[in-house]
C-alpha cells in the first residue's frame, strides 16, 4: 500500500531515524526503507504512546524503543487497525469526561458514607475480648499512676454501681494527674484525673462527668472513632496531606460532637436512675465555661465555636443538664461526706501511685 | 548522521504554552478533587506526556511513556510497606508513654525517623532513575541497574557529616549526593559522569550562613547605638528608643527578605555548578539561570498563585519545566549510530516513595 502521508520509524536498538513506508498484509504490516524491510510486525502488538504536536506515536509490546511515527492525514484503511488514543486514562476516555466525573463523585461520596457511618453498626460487632485487649495495650497499668486506698476504692465502686447496671464490664480509675479531664479508652476502661476529683465541689459532680465516660463505653463511642479514622486515613490517603487533614479532623471533630452529645444524654438518664441531681454537674459545666470562655462570648460565639470545636460548648451543656432537673424530687447525694472525702484525698493518701504526666490526652 | 548542537541556537527547546496546558490541568484538577486524589497519579502523568512532548533536544521530541498506575502502585506500595507500620509504631509507642516507658517509646520513635530519613535517601535516587527510565529520546532511554539502597545510606551519612561541624558542610554533602545518584545513571549505552566540585560553592553558602548573623548583630549594634545616643541627649531619649526600635523591625524584615534572597542566590549557584559537573559521553552540560532569574522566577510564581486566589498552582509543574528547559544548555557531539538502547532494568512502580516524602527529583 502506497503512502502519501509521513511515517517515521525508531528500530529501538539505535537512535537513526528512519523514513519509512508502510506495507500492510492482512493483520501484519512491514516497515519499506529504501531497500530495506522491517518486520513483519502484528497490529495487534502495536500500542498507542503518546502525541507530540500533530505526530501520533506508537509502540510495539515487548519491543523497547520501537515507535512508529504517523504524521498527516492517516487513511481510514490503516487508522482501523492501530490502537485508540489515550487522552485521561482508561475509564475516563471509555466514559467521557463528564459522566466519569459524575461517576467519579458518585463513587468518592459512597465511600466516604461507608465509612462515616458503618462504624456505627460495625463496633457493636467487634468482640468485647479484641476491645479489652486494646485497651490493656494501650494503657497497661498506665505507668503505676492509679491511686488506691481501700475506703476510696469503695467510694469509687458505689458510685460505678450506682450509676451502670453492668459495672462489672467497666474498669474505673483515678489517675494522679494534675488535669481537670477524664477519658473513656477501649476495653471499658474510664480514667478519672484526679485533677477533676478536687476541684469538683460535690460527689454529684464526678458522678456526672463519669456518667459521661460511660456513656461513651457504652455506646462503643471510641471504637467507632477508631474504625472512622482507620477508615478515614484509607479513604483520604490519596489527598494531599494538608487538605486531608483537614477534611478529617472537620469529619472527626462533627462526629465526636455527636458523641459527646450522646454521652451527655448517657449521664442524664444515668443520674435520673440513681436519682442523683444534674445541678452539680451543670454548675462543674458553669465553672468550665468560665475557662472555655463561652460564657462571656455570648451568642453570637457559640454558633461558630459551638460548631468547630469537638465538645458541645460548655454553656450548652450546663443548659442542658440544668433542663433535665426535674423539680420537686428528693434527690440523693451520690456519695456520703465521709466516702466524699475519702474519694477524694485518694491520690493524696496513696503515696505508691506515681504523679505527673508528660504527655497530653484530649 | 552527526548533529552539532554547537552550531544551533539551543540543544533543548521548549514549544508549551500555558493555554495548551490550561486544557490539561483544569480536567486533571476536576478529576483529581472527583477522586479524592487518587487521580493525580494518571494527572501527573498526563502534564508531563505534554510537557516532554513540547521539549525538543536538537531534532528530536522527548517522550514520556510513564503511566499512571505505576505512580499509583508505588503509591500503595508506600502506604502498605511505610504507611502502616508507622501507624502501628505510633500505636505501641503511645501504649509505652501510657505505661511509663518514655524513653523505650523516644528510642522506638528516633529509630523510626532514621528509618524515614534513609527510605526518604533512596527515595531521592529511585525517582531520578524512574523518571530517566520512562524518558526516551529517538527510541532511546535512560536508567539505572543501581536498586538505590547504598545510596540511602550514603544520603545519612552524608547529611549528617554535613550539618555535624555546625551545619558548614552542606555544600559539600549536597554535591557529593548530585555527583554519586548521577554516576549511578545512565542513557543509552552511555553512563553519566558527574564531577562537580563544592569548593566553588562555599563563598555563596557563607553568605547564606552568615545573613542571619550579620542582620541580628548589626540591628542590635544600631538598636544600641541609637538608643544610648539618644540618651546621652536626654531630651531625645524616647525618640532615639523609637529609632532603635525601628530598626529592630527593619532588622526583621529584613531576615524575611534577604535570608530567602540569599538561599535562592546560594541554591542557584549550587544547581549551576551540579549541571556544569555533569556529562554524558561526549556531551556537557550548562545550566544558564542565575540568581536574578530564580529570583524573579519565584516572584513571578508567588504573584500567579496569590493572584487566582492558589488555582494558579496548578501551573507550577508546567512553570517548572519550562524554566528548567529553558535555561538548560547541551554542547558536543552526539554520534547517533553509537546510541544504542539501554539495558537498565525497568521498574514496573513509580515513584511513589518520592511522593510519600514530597520530595524533587534533580
Amino acid at each position: 500500500m502506497e503512502t502519501f502521508f509521513n511515517v517515521w520509524h525508531y528500530d529501538g536498538r539505535s537512535a537513526v531515524r528512519r523514513k519509512v513506508e508502510i506495507q500492510t498484509i492482512g493483520r501484519q504490516f512491514f516497515l519499506l526503507e529504501n531497500e530495506r524491510r522491517h518486520g513483519p510486525f502484528a497490529f495487534s502488538d502495536v500500542e498507542y504512546v503518546t502525541r507530540k504536536e500533530d505526530v501520533d506515536v506508537y509502540g510495539l509490546t515487548d519491543v523497547d524503543g520501537w515507535r512508529l511515527m504517523l504524521s498527516g492525514p492517516v487513511p481510514d484503511e490503516l487508522s482501523e487497525l492501530l490502537p485508540v488514543q489515550r487522552k485521561y486514562g482508561g475509564w475516563v476516555d471509555r466514559l467521557g469526561l463528564g459522566k466519569a466525573t459524575i461517576a467519579f463523585t458518585l463513587a468518592s461520596a459512597a465511600a466516604v458514607a461507608i465509612v462515616l457511618l458503618s462504624p456505627q453498626w460495625l463496633a457493636p460487632l467487634i468482640p468485647d475480648s479484641i476491645d479489652r485487649q486494646l485497651g490493656d495495650a494501650l494503657v497497661g497499668d498506665f505507668g503505676g499512676r492509679f491511686c488506691s486506698t481501700p475506703a476510696g476504692d469503695a467510694a469509687l465502686k458505689k458510685l460505678v454501681n450506682s450509676l451502670d447496671r453492668n459495672p462489672q464490664d467497666l474498669q474505673v480509675e483515678v489517675a494522679k494527674i494534675d488535669m481537670i479531664n477524664a477519658v473513656a479508652l477501649p476495653g471499658g476502661k474510664v480514667i478519672l484525673f484526679d485533677g477533676l476529683v478536687k476541684q469538683a465541689r460535690s460527689p454529684d459532680e464526678v458522678a456526672g462527668v463519669l456518667a459521661h465516660e460511660i456513656g461513651h463505653v457504652r455506646e462503643k463511642h471510641v471504637m467507632q472513632a477508631l474504625l472512622r479514622q482507620m477508615g478515614l486515613a484509607v479513604v483520604l490517603g490519596g489527598v494531599d496531606g494538608n487538605s486531608g487533614a483537614l477534611v478529617n479532623n472537620m469529619l472527626a471533630m462533627s462526629y465526636s460532637r455527636e458523641s459527646e452529645a450522646e454521652a451527655d444524654a448517657h449521664s442524664m438518664k444515668a443520674l435520673g436512675t440513681a436519682n442523683i441531681s444534674p445541678v452539680g454537674t451543670a454548675s462543674f459545666f458553669d465553672r468550665l465555661s468560665e475557662l472555655d470562655g463561652s460564657a462571656r462570648d455570648g451568642d453570637n460565639g457559640q454558633g461558630i465555636a459551638g460548631y468547630m470545636s469537638s465538645h458541645p460548648l460548655s454553656r450548652a451543656r450546663k443548659q442542658a443538664f440544668e433542663k433535665s432537673i426535674v423539680k420537686g424530687r428528693n434527690y440523693k447525694p451520690a456519695l456520703t461526706p465521709t466516702e466524699w472525702t475519702e474519694l477524694k484525698t485518694m491520690c493524696t493518701q496513696d503515696r505508691k501511685a506515681k504523679s505527673g504526666f508528660g504527655f497530653e490526652f484530649e | 548522521m552527526n548533529d552539532d548542537p554547537a552550531q544551533r541556537h539551543s540543544a533543548f527547546r521548549f514549544h508549551g504554552n500555558w493555554q495548551e496546558f490550561a486544557r490539561i490541568a483544569f480536567p486533571n484538577l476536576l478529576l483529581t478533587i472527583v477522586t479524592l486524589g487518587i487521580y493525580r497519579f494518571w494527572a501527573t502523568t498526563r502534564e508531563r506526556e505534554y510537557l516532554w512532548s513540547k521539549t525538543d533536544f536538537i531534532d528530536e521530541r522527548l517522550e514520556w511513556t510513564g503511566r499512571g498506575i505505576e505512580l499509583f502502585i508505588g503509591f500503595i506500595m508506600v502506604f502498605l510497606l511505610i504507611g502502616l507500620p508507622i501507624i502501628v509504631i505510633q500505636f505501641i509507642s503511645q501504649g509505652l508513654i501510657f505505661r511509663g516507658q518514655t524513653a523505650v517509646a523516644g528510642i522506638v520513635t528516633i529509630a523510626m525517623f532514621v528509618l524515614l530519613f534513609y527510605l526518604s535517601g533512596v527515595a531521592y535516587f529511585r525517582a531520578l532513575r524512574y523518571r530517566l527510565s520512562r524518558t526516551y529520546w529517538r527510541g532511546i532511554r535512560g536508567g539505572s541497574n543501581n536498586p538505590g539502597f547504598g545510596y540511602g545510606l550514603s544520603y545519612m551519612w552524608k547529611n549528617f557529616v554535613g550539618v555535624l561541624p555546625i551545619f558548614l558542610l552542606v555544600p559539600w554533602s549536597m554535591i557529593s549526593l548530585w555527583n554519586e545518584r548521577w554516576n549511578s545513571m545512565s542513557f543509552g549505552p552511555h553512563s553519566f559522569e558527574s564531577t562537580a566540585r563544592w569548593q566553588p560553592l562555599m563563598k555563596r553558602y557563607l553568605l547564606f550562613y552568615l545573613v542571619p548573623f550579620l542582620l541580628f548583630f548589626g540591628a542590635i549594634t544600631l538598636a544600641v547605638a541609637a538608643a544610648t545616643s539618644g540618651a546621652d541627649i536626654g531630651a531625645l531619649g524616647g525618640a532615639g528608643m523609637a529609632v532603635g526600635g525601628i530598626l529592630v523591625v527593619i532588622a526583621i524584615l529584613g531576615l524575611y527578605i534577604i535570608l530567602p534572597l540569599a538561599a535562592l542566590a546560594y541554591y542557584s549557584k549550587y544547581f549551576r555548578i551540579a549541571v556544569g559537573g555533569l556529562r554524558l559521553h561526549n556531551l556537557e552540560f550548562e545550566f544558564r539561570a542565575r540568581a536574578p532569574n530564580w529570583i524573579l522566577f519565584f516572584l513571578a510564581n508567588m504573584a500567579i498563585v496569590i493572584c487566582t486566589l492558589g488555582i494558579g498552582y496548578i501551573f507550577m509543574p508546567y512553570r517548572n519545566w519550562k524554566f528548567f528547559i529553558d535555561h538548560l544548555e547541551a554542547y558536543g557531539e552526539i554520534n547517533i549510530d553509537e546510541l544504542t538502547q539501554s539495558e537498565t532494568v525497568v521498574s514496573k512502580h513509580g515513584e511513589g516513595l518520592l511522593d510519600a516524602f514530597d520530595v524533587g527529583a534533580i
